[in-house]
């Protein structure tokens, strides 16, 4: 009988504390209402904790910190990010992605409006044309721009000036740089089986058939058009002229491109700070330029890349992280912002350090460039899943492209026909 | 007090020696259990209930799931990617069958008896404290274009190496060689333990009648081992059903899907495509035929050895 009852204890003790847990809410942390606040932040982006520690100092002074939680899996972030809305501890601010990942949270009413945010902004002039567009659904916006990157060409400075190559401003000009460099024995062009596997088709098509491009991330046009299977066409013929790195070699495309190993990647300006990571010298060691556009009538075109920083609706301080997001697109914000990444910044007003960057970013604003959004975040999620396969599989194989075509358009219309 | 039950019956109908223990005792019993049955109920039993309905949802992780019957299966069973998974899933459960478990036999049975036996098994076994992904991306090193191996090749002459991780079913065959290297080891160290756990006079009695060498290890040694075959045997099935982390670590299931297996579909359909029912369908599709093929390789042993 003794047993029986140290038994029924043990049991009813466990049975108190799986509930006391089951129904802990509140930490009972938090700044509460006071005048200097600490925003809960959270990021997939944890390489770049330095960076928002050192907005903290400026932030500070608005009485706004972040206290910072890096993940460096995003898959593992996402997830994260979507079971705290399940708790009640919902993230001030968070990074998030843009296109379908974001409208998902919006449906749900997950995500804080800042519809007015964007207004003013754009009445200050902070934010360039068509950036609202990435944010808006049904006509508002949610959440503002973290950072953005364009899409350009970074090329060996070293390998261009041995090859008595200059730098090239029409598509035919950069085939004959690759004819030349392939002939000496260098690989003209980087690219990637993994992560970046959309980049060519991307920047091909893009250039190619803008309209045709955009299509795509509307359902308007087919991945059977000719347009498409053309861009396909020309950039198997670049993998069988062996145009591009053996997608086997899994060495970092900085290291690849700062070593001469490849001559030029197409990348997002991001890689400017992957760059110097390995002590490579913009202007020196390296240069950017725009791609130049397949076809050449379809005019000047510029991916941009640009990722969201959320709020919480209903999280803890919600208006104080809505005030840090207006403070994020002001001047102040941007130019510590854009200093300390080295990167470039989305507000007009923000002066580059980097001239090789300040370069591109003054081409684009005075070359009528089109801004495209970039493929990642601009088509349907089951769409860019499965192109994650068809063109992994491209850039490893270079098979016949119209099967892959035919499954990416199988995917599309299943896709389109769910959305009514 | 007269609850004084029947004492159960042997299968053999023979009346058992033991007595059933009285109720009170039962109950403690009981009680004692229950904290142990109420965490595999909340954490196994639960999750897994949870999964099969996922399974007849449409899900993305927000908001709430919306039934749609068995059409997560069906898209499932039609997806070219899930056979793909399926047959590599296959390769991974015949290849380790093969290989750990073969080499493991091999090792233990060349190296037992010998002197100094523990140092020719160390080095094998030396792997298995290594986590899975370290495992992966030491390989990934080796294999990778222009790696290690590739070197190595070169040096020999070899100027045009096949291409490990890119090709498939190369990629799959590769990446059951790195999981061998890391598993064959610890099945060397439990058929160790089988040999010794061998009693020496039936061997001995053989060997009076002529037996020795390969004879003696087909009729004798092998036939014995029989317990331990079926453990190693057991838990590499099981293993190799749900193999993720070298692959994720080697190639991500890639180039494509040429190297996805179950475990990974599974995986990527759930976090990275967010369709968590399909993902869900995938996951209870993998537990089954995990715990079948589990169920009816040990039931077919266990009879085999109780007849025996």
């Amino acid at each position: 009988m003794k047993r029986s009852r140290i038994l029924a204890g043990a049991t009813a003790a466990s049975l108190a504390l799986g509930l006391a847990a089951c129904s802990s809410g509140d930490d009972g942390g938090g700044g509460g209402d006071g005048e200097d606040v600490t925003l809960g932040f959270y990021t997939d982006k944890a390489a770049w904790e330095p960076s928002f520690d050192a907005m903290n100092e400026v932030s500070g002074t608005q009485g706004s910190t972040l206290d910072f939680t890096g993940y460096s899996d995003a898959t593992a972030y996402d997830s994260f990010i979507k079971q705290s809305f399940r708790t009640k501890k919902v993230p001030d601010l968070f990074t998030w992605h843009t296109g379908s990942q974001l409208a998902d949270l919006v449906d749900q009413g997950l995500v804080a409006e800042t519809t007015d945010l964007w207004t003013q902004a754009e009445a200050d002039g902070l934010v360039p044309e068509g950036l609202k567009d990435n944010y808006t659904y049904d006509g508002k916006q949610y959440c503002v721009p973290l950072n953005v990157a364009y899409w350009a060409v970074y090329y060996n400075k070293k390998v261009f000036a041995d090859h008595g190559i200059e730098v090239p401003t029409t598509f035919d000009e950069m085939m004959a740089a690759a004819k030349k460099l392939k002939d000496a024995g260098v690989t003209p062009f980087h690219q990637m089986n993994i992560i970046f596997e959309f980049a060519w088709f991307q920047a091909l098509l893009a250039g190619d058939a803008p309209d045709v491009y955009q299509g795509l991330q509307t359902g308007d046009a087919s991945y059977l058009d000719p347009k498409v299977v053309e861009v396909m066409d020309q950039w198997k013929s670049m993998i069988d002229d062996g145009y591009y790195n053996d997608p086997g070699i899994t060495t970092d495309p900085q290291t690849m491109l700062k070593n001469g190993d490849v001559a030029m990647a197409y990348f997002g300006t991001f890689l400017t700070g992957q760059l110097t990571d390995v002590g490579a010298k913009s202007g020196e060691d390296y240069g950017i330029f725009p791609m130049p556009s397949m076809d050449s009538a379809s005019g000047n075109q510029m991916v941009l890349e640009t990722g969201p920083l959320c709020v919480g609706k209903g999280s803890e301080h919600e208006q104080q992280a809505l005030d840090y997001s207006a403070w994020w697109m002001s001047d102040e914000a941007q130019n510590a912002w854009s200093s300390s990444r080295g990167d470039v910044s989305f507000n007009p007003h923000v002066k580059v350090e980097d001239p090789e960057l300040q370069g591109l970013v003054d081409q684009v604003k005075d070359g009528g460039f089109t801004t495209q959004q970039r493929y990642l975040e601009a088509n349907p999620l089951p769409v860019y899943t499965l192109s994650t396969e068809i063109f992994g599989d491209f850039v490893t194989n270079a098979p016949d492209p119209k099967p892959g075509l035919q499954r990416l358009q199988d995917e599309a219309d299943k896709y389109w026909a769910d959305q009514g | 007090m007269t609850a004084t039950a029947a004492p159960p019956r042997s299968p053999a109908g023979t009346t058992s020696p033991v007595r059933r223990p009285r109720a009170p005792y039962r109950w403690s019993a009981r009680g004692f259990a229950l904290p142990a049955v109420l965490i595999v109920a909340l954490l196994l039993y639960l999750p897994f209930v949870w999964t099969s309905y996922l399974s007849l949802t449409e899900y993305n992780g927000l908001g709430d799931p919306e039934l749609v019957g068995l059409a997560k299966y069906q898209e499932m069973l039609t997806d070219a990617g899930f056979l793909n998974s399926l047959r590599n899933t296959l390769f991974w459960v015949v290849g380790t069958l093969v290989l750990p478990v073969g080499l493991g036999l091999l090792i233990a049975v060349l190296a037992y008896g010998l002197k100094g036996s523990f140092w020719y098994r160390l080095p094998f076994l030396l792997p298995y404290a290594i986590s899975g992904v370290a495992v992966g991306v030491i390989w990934t090193f080796v294999l990778q274009t222009g790696g290690a191996l590739d070197e190595a090749l070169g040096v020999l002459g070899v100027t045009d190496p096949p291409r490990w991780l890119l090709d498939a079913p190369l990629n799959t065959l590769v990446m059951i060689a790195a999981a061998t290297w890391q598993g064959a080891g610890v099945n060397a160290l439990l058929f160790t333990i089988g040999l010794q756990s061998i009693p020496k006079e039936p061997l001995e009695a053989a060997r009076l009648d002529g037996a020795s060498g390969w004879t003696m290890f087909r009729t004798m040694t092998w036939p014995m081992l029989t317990p331990l075959t079926t453990v190693v045997v057991g838990l590499s099935i099981v293993g190799s059903l749900k193999q993720f982390d070298i692959i994720w670590a080697m190639t991500k299931g890639g180039p494509g899907v040429s190297s996805e297996t179950l475990a990974l579909t599974m995986y990527k359909d759930t976090f990275v495509e967010n369709d968590y029912g399909l993902g869900a369908a995938v996951a209870v599709f993998l537990t089954v035929i995990t715990v079948a093929a589990s169920v009816l390789y040990l039931r077919r042993q266990l009879s085999g050895a109780r007849e025996s």
